[in-house]
């Protein structure tokens, strides 16, 4: 491999880009314009202008991502997560430049991203599957029907979809029919595909996904599970690794289990297996969910206590390497809790915020880990996904890893858009997860009593801080007319030699 | 420079000005910026966004419910226009789909009312504030 070309932007970008790094490989990024000042752009060794904001036009342009290798001499493209990285024609566009795709052969991505197969897949592995199917009939009356047959309540989910995107909770026959219309919108917006799958909906399960590495000299590997049960409409905000509602029997069960499915689909690279858990403990049961054939947002996680680096355990298996352990090297040591930070308000209904970063200070602090590709000075864009950072806390135990994110959390300033920082706080505080007792369901049930508390009014002091601010920059800074952030010139503080108050 | 402030709530406390926008407060570390129009605070993980004392607030009287209700919240693309000018509609029905950042977010009418006219288009990159639809 000469030379690895990142098809994404943002943190993962940057995440994959420092991979490269370290494993002393050149990288290429790609941007948009609406990107030509991110960070993804200037860490990477070269960075080609791939088109406009709109993600059609550039992130997800499988032409102008191939003429981008091909004019930087790229001989292997990490698709990261989201975009093209599960789009088997991708995948398969690669191979036909000869060009390495970081992730399972197309034929796999194409098996497992259509629901009904890969549940195929998973009954002749031995794995349950929660009932559901992908009317062959896509008719509002036909998916009408099919949810009809699976029962209430249910799910409509994008047959090609992934990720929560443009799913779709139903719970009775008066919101099927415009259910269904708006879930084959987003459909087609998110994924050119608006075909739909009605699955049954379990009741407060717990998301409990496992990772697993296959390598192809037919070595299959599990590195335990992640728990990712704190979701707000499908999209995960808090994972965390061991779940709490694993014993190692169960956990034993559901790496076997996952590792059986990744043989059956002959699963190459990086994937991880998401089941539903209904219980906790030995008696529990798990059904299978889906399969994401791609580096998962929540993998620092398993990085933190396994000491496996996942993404260059993706180079190394795209490059025809042994995986170089067996399961019974692999241990989980400690625990690790991720959140993300995003740009969105969770006083309003988790509206997605676009907006310039005036003030952008990640912590530094032992067990931390951010992965971010935000930066002072820059902006979060209306194009693109809300998620802002990362922040990762590892410790011996979970309490630790806890208390280390609450207290790294406390001193992550984001000024200029509104966050989702101090709603992760109360999460973190809550007793439920606290005790570890969270479900799927978790922020339905508990979010609006968490909303309402992380929303407060400001101090005394947040007031005074603003009124002073507003004189002196109003005395002192006529000249910083741009009003774009603090630039160090403009700080009233600085200016205001001699004050004494 | 240090700065005594007698705070409402607080009682008196010391504000210090550590620069580059930090501030510290008593044994807390603080953050500040300023934006336009608002600005923002954050102490011990919470952001506190402060509006001014604005000389425009009489703009902020002037806009009624309607503008508020037929704008877009943010940035967002137009998806669907739902209704037709002439178009009579009831309160909560659907007049225009918006979509950003991979989300729907529905216009709906804040009250029954006739369609005057439409000001935007599908496929449109619409800013907030300003109104989608007018209703009579």
């Amino acid at each position: 491999m000469r030379r690895i070309l990142i098809a994404n932007r943002g943190e993962i970008a940057v995440r994959v880009i420092r991979a490269c790094r370290e494993l002393g490989i050149p990288s290429v990024a790609v941007y948009s314009d609406a990107d030509a000042r991110a960070p993804h752009v200037f860490l990477a060794d070269d960075a080609v202008r791939i088109g406009p904001a709109s993600p059609a036009e550039s992130y997800l342009s499988i032409s102008a991502i191939l003429d981008a290798a091909r004019k930087t001499g790229a001989d292997a493209i990490h698709p990261g997560y989201g975009f093209l990285s599960e789009n088997a024609e991708f995948a398969s566009s690669c191979e036909r430049a000869g060009i390495t795709f970081i992730g399972p052969p197309a034929a796999v991505i194409e098996r497992l991203g259509l629901k009904i197969a890969a549940r195929a897949i998973a009954g002749q592995a031995g794995v349950p599957v929660v009932p559901g199917e992908t009317p062959a009939d896509q008719s509002t009356a036909a998916i009408a029907a099919a949810a009809r047959r699976v029962g209430f309540p249910l799910l409509l989910k994008p047959s090609a979809g992934g990720g929560g995107i443009g799913m779709k909770t139903i719970r009775d026959e008066q919101a099927l029919g415009a259910g269904i219309e708006q879930a084959r919108r987003e459909a087609t917006a998110a994924f050119g595909d608006g075909t739909l799958y009605v699955e049954r909906l379990i009741e407060r399960p717990r998301h409990v996904e496992i990772q697993v590495l296959a390598d192809n000299h037919g070595s299959v590997v599990y590195l335990f599970e992640r728990e990712c049960s704190i979701q707000r409409r499908h999209q995960k905000v808090v994972e965390e690794t061991p779940s709490p509602a694993l014993t190692p029997a169960l956990r034993r069960r559901m790496g076997e289990a996952a590792v059986a499915l990744a043989r059956a689909a002959e699963y190459r690279n990086a994937g991880t297996v998401e089941f539903l858990l209904e219980g906790t403990g030995d008696r529990a049961s798990f059904y299978f969910l889906e399969v994401n054939t791609r580096l998962q947002v929540e993998h620092p996680v398993t990085e933190r206590v396994t000491g496996v680096d996942l993404v260059h355990g993706q180079i190394a298996i795209a490059r025809g390497d042994r995986l170089p352990w067996s399961q019974e090297s692999l241990t989980q040591r400690g625990h690790a809790i991720e959140v993300r930070v995003y740009a969105e308000d969770p006083a309003d209904d988790d509206l997605p915020q676009a907006g310039p970063l005036l003030l952008y200070r990640e912590p530094s602090m032992p067990g931390i880990r951010i992965d971010s590709g935000a930066y002072e000075g820059g902006e979060v864009s209306v194009h693109y996904d809300p998620l802002i950072a990362k922040l990762i806390a590892d410790g011996e135990t979970r309490e630790i890893a806890r208390r280390r994110a609450i207290e790294a959390l406390r001193n992550y300033p984001i000024l200029g858009i509104r966050t989702n920082v101090s709603f992760l706080i109360e999460i973190l505080e809550h007793p439920r997860f606290v005790s570890g007792d969270i479900d799927t369901r978790f922020l339905e049930t508990e979010g609006q009593h968490l909303r309402t508390r992380s929303a407060g009014s400001p101090p005394a002091e947040a007031l005074e801080i603003a009124s002073w601010l507003r004189s002196r920059s109003a005395d002192v800074s006529r000249r910083s007319v741009d009003g774009a952030g603090i630039d160090a010139k403009a700080d009233p503080w600085e200016t205001l030699r001699g004050f004494r108050g | 420079m240090r700065r005594r402030i007698r705070g409402r709530r607080c009682g008196v406390f010391v504000v210090d000005a550590l620069g580059n926008g930090r501030f510290r407060i008593g044994a807390r570390l603080a953050y500040a910026a300023r934006g336009r129009p608002s600005t923002w605070v954050f102490i011990d993980g919470r952001t506190y966004v402060i509006e001014p004392e604005r000389r425009d607030a009489s703009d902020r009287l002037h806009a009624t419910d309607d503008q508020v209700a037929l704008s877009a919240p943010m940035p967002a693309t137009v998806v669907t226009i739902d209704v037709t000018p002439g178009q009579e509609v009831a309160a909560g029905e659907l007049l225009v789909m918006l979509e950003a950042m991979k989300m729907e977010l529905p216009i709906r009418a804040p009250r029954a009312g006739r369609v005057k006219a439409l000001a935007c288009r599908e496929g449109e990159l619409v800013q907030p504030g300003v109104p989608l639809v007018e209703l009579e």
